[in-house]
């Protein structure tokens, strides 16, 4: 397989979200599956001079751990494995599933111990991350089991995938990307002074307090595909009412048609269409399961359908997306919860959003582009 | 057999298993015994061709580059099951011999650090290879085919084949206490009279501990002593490239004169790789009879029944012998038809079978 896209992909991962510079060293982790987008970011990697292996996660192997280990061994992290992480320039994740229910039989208990161990070396990542001593991005490469996901062919989902990324033509991806780099970090930065986002649509008017948050461009340096641009509301301000048209995913199952009514920041009333036991428990995670932590604006005009992965949903252009449960602390957000469940909603048919009163947004796109962030001053 | 066996992993152990992606179904069922024995299974597993795009683009900065998790791994781990199997043979056929050189001259610190470890016993390691159809091409069979003779390599078509490896190291332990005694091995077949000096050597039966399938018996020769000539029956393999009809003449323990009727220049670079690799670091008897045929893989090829192989290069310190080398290249030499080999001047092995046992 030599699909010229896979090669670009690469280049943009290299050279765009992670900035490889001679001498680093890069982990690509992934499954076997692939291996042709690990071959292609090798090759950009060696041109770059820069030192690139890869961690690769058999098909079959935490199924067996899951099912067969100890409960010791579920939860053993070898030091090896945090001193590797612990000498990383960067590391790229591709998520590359042959089997995307692999794990819906197993025994939540006994998952959630392989969950626990592996977030252990995610948490790890992400400390490093936070101290500006190493660099992550997350893409995904095409297999038939997230075309299936998705309800498309390969070939469809392949032409889908590399399209969001902007690989599939002529244009120069990276070009595309610090476009939106500097579009998306100026639409950041109009909300930095707002006060309060007013969501109205079918079945839905919600008011979020942003006073005092943080809003973050989010550009392709985490992620790629991406696009959005989000924050964390205030904990206690969010009133009203929302409708989520589209399904909520969370483990793998799926609640649909979800209704939510908010007072005083903490969802009051909870329903769906079916799920909705499921949607309950979850909201009782904990404290801060009721509260959001995530507010955010998809606006990757590429990705323009449903496809049951958060990586493409979330950014889905002419949505809006919630998450309940825990805030990011670069935005300001003070909720803590184990759950971060995002919701999307569709406002593409119709919807209005307004910032402190005045129109911004209607059937999915801002009404004005956003001005240049040197001509605010 | 590789888990309970070979490694003997035991509880809370960290064990490494070390195979490319198309040894899955052989990996996952490593992986299920290692759980069972209680032990922490670690897998690396490679993507085929990242060998090949490193060797072929890689700059010398990235060629000697050492992994250092992968360095930390051979300190620490107590066990590792490393498993071959290819895709494609000749992949690296294309390769420069002096980046494949220099890669391997990278490698060596780590190889010798895991050799010393095993002969320390704070580790224990077992090479063994997964069937595929090139492996099966190479050796000139059908997948099915080579899938029976792998198997029967490692007795596992028989009843209880821990019994049977355990046999197999009563007969080694008759061959090594013999051979113990000798000072002098002399190698006489057709365009081949070579002396081997091996007094006060350790000599190593290996019983599928290490390799498997197995079958050997070897030791690290004095380093100067080796004089002579031999002659190599089967072409000598270095990563998928072939060299037919090799030659060497030994004075004083050194390579003097190399040639070859095909790949000359190969076996020249290999030789002058550096100061080690112009010296003997391994002699060997083959000894498993269900191995029989050549099949271009050194795994089984070194084990042929009534053959002996001597290898280029680095030593099993655990041998005796301080040679040191990037190299460890095993070259093999038929005897069974007409080879004869002389033990401190007394017949003791003629057409590739101990007369004196």
């Amino acid at each position: 397989m030599n699909d010229p896209r896979l090669a670009r992909l690469a280049t943009l991962l290299v050279d765009y979200s992670l900035r490889l510079r001679e001498g680093e060293v890069v982990r690509v982790n992934s499954s076997d599956a692939a291996a042709p987008l690990i071959l292609a970011i090798q090759r950009v990697a060696i041109e770059r001079g820069v030192h690139a292996y890869a961690n690769v996660a058999l098909e079959g192997l935490a199924e067996i751990l899951v099912s067969e280990g100890s409960r010791e061994q579920r939860e053993f992290v070898s030091d090896l494995a945090y001193r590797e992480v612990d000498r990383l320039d960067a590391e790229i994740t591709i998520w590359s599933e042959a089997n995307t229910k692999s794990f819906s039989r197993a025994d939540p208990e006994a998952r959630g111990q392989v969950y626990a161990a592996e977030r252990s070396l995610v948490n790890r990542r992400w400390q490093r991350i936070g101290r500006g001593e190493m660099r992550w991005v997350g893409t995904l490469m095409p297999t038939n089991a997230h075309a299936q996901d998705a309800e498309m062919s390969l070939l469809e989902y392949e032409d889908f995938v590399f399209r969001a990324c902007h690989v599939d033509g002529d244009q120069d991806p990276l070009a595309h990307w610090r476009a939106a780099a500097e579009e998306l970090t100026a639409r950041a930065a109009e909300f930095a002074d707002a006060r309060e986002v007013r969501i109205v649509g079918p079945d839905t008017d919600l008011r979020l307090g942003v006073a005092g948050r943080t809003w973050q461009p989010s550009y392709g340096t985490h992620n790629m595909p991406d696009g959005e641009v989000f924050t964390s509301p205030v904990e206690t301000e969010t009133e009203g009412e929302i409708r989520f048209t589209l399904p909520a995913v969370f483990y793998g199952r799926e609640v649909e048609d979800i209704r939510l009514r908010f007072e005083g920041g903490r969802v009051v009333d909870a329903d769906a269409r079916s799920g909705a036991d499921y949607l309950r428990t979850l909201l009782d995670t904990d404290d801060g399961a009721r509260v959001l932590g995530e507010f955010a604006f998809g606006l990757n005009y590429e990705i323009d359908r449903w496809t049951r992965n958060i990586l493409f949903d979330e950014k889905i252009g002419g949505t809006v997306h919630l998450a309940l449960g825990s805030g990011f602390d670069d935005c300001g957000s003070k909720n803590e919860s184990a759950l971060h469940w995002d919701i999307i909603c569709d406002l593409r048919e119709e919807g209005e959003i307004y910032a402190d009163g005045e129109l911004v947004w209607r059937a999915g796109r801002f009404l004005e582009a956003p001005k240049p962030a040197v001509e605010r001053v | 057999m590789l888990v309970d066996y070979s490694v003997a992993a035991r509880e809370g152990q960290q064990i490494t298993i070390e195979a490319p992606s198309l040894a899955a179904p052989l990996v996952r069922e490593v992986y299920r015994r290692i759980l069972a024995a209680g032990a922490h299974p670690l897998p690396r597993i490679g993507i085929e061709g990242m060998l090949e795009n490193l060797m072929l683009e890689g700059s010398d900065a990235q060629l000697d580059w050492v992994n250092p998790a992968r360095r930390d791994d051979i300190e620490e781990v107590d066990g590792r099951v490393v498993i071959m199997a290819p895709l494609n043979t000749r992949s690296l056929t294309r390769v420069d011999a002096s980046k494949q050189a220099r890669l391997h001259r990278a490698l060596e610190p780590q190889r010798n650090r895991y050799l010393e470890r095993a002969a320390n016993g704070e580790l224990r390691w077992v090479l063994t290879l997964f069937p595929t159809q090139a492996a099966a091409q190479d050796a000139g069979m059908s997948l099915p085919e080579f899938e029976d003779f792998v198997y029967a390599a490692g007795f596992l078509d028989r009843d209880d084949p821990v019994a049977e490896w355990k046999r197999f190291g009563e007969r080694l332990d008759g061959v090594e206490a013999f051979l113990s005694g000798i000072s002098e091995l002399r190698v006489l077949a057709e365009d081949t009279d070579l002396r081997v000096g091996v007094g006060g050597r350790t000599w190593i039966g290996s019983r599928g501990l290490e390799n498997f399938p197995d079958g050997e018996i070897f030791t690290g020769p004095v380093e100067t002593s080796v004089e002579g000539t031999i002659r190599f029956t089967y072409p000598a393999i270095f990563h998928g490239r072939e060299i037919d009809d090799v030659r060497l003449r030994f004075e004083g323990g050194e390579v003097v004169e190399a040639t070859a009727a095909r790949g000359e220049d190969l076996l020249r670079e290999m030789v002058a790789v550096d100061e080690g690799a112009r010296r003997v670091g391994e002699f060997a008897f083959g000894l498993n009879e269900a191995v029989t045929a050549f099949t271009r893989e050194i795994l089984f090829d070194e084990k042929i029944g009534g053959t002996v192989h001597l290898a280029l290069g680095t030593a099993y310190p655990e041998t005796g012998s301080s040679n040191r080398s990037a190299l460890h290249w095993d070259l093999i030499c038929d005897l069974r038809d007409g080879g004869e080999v002389y033990a401190d001047g007394e017949l003791a092995y003629r057409d590739g079978a101990f007369v004196v046992l």
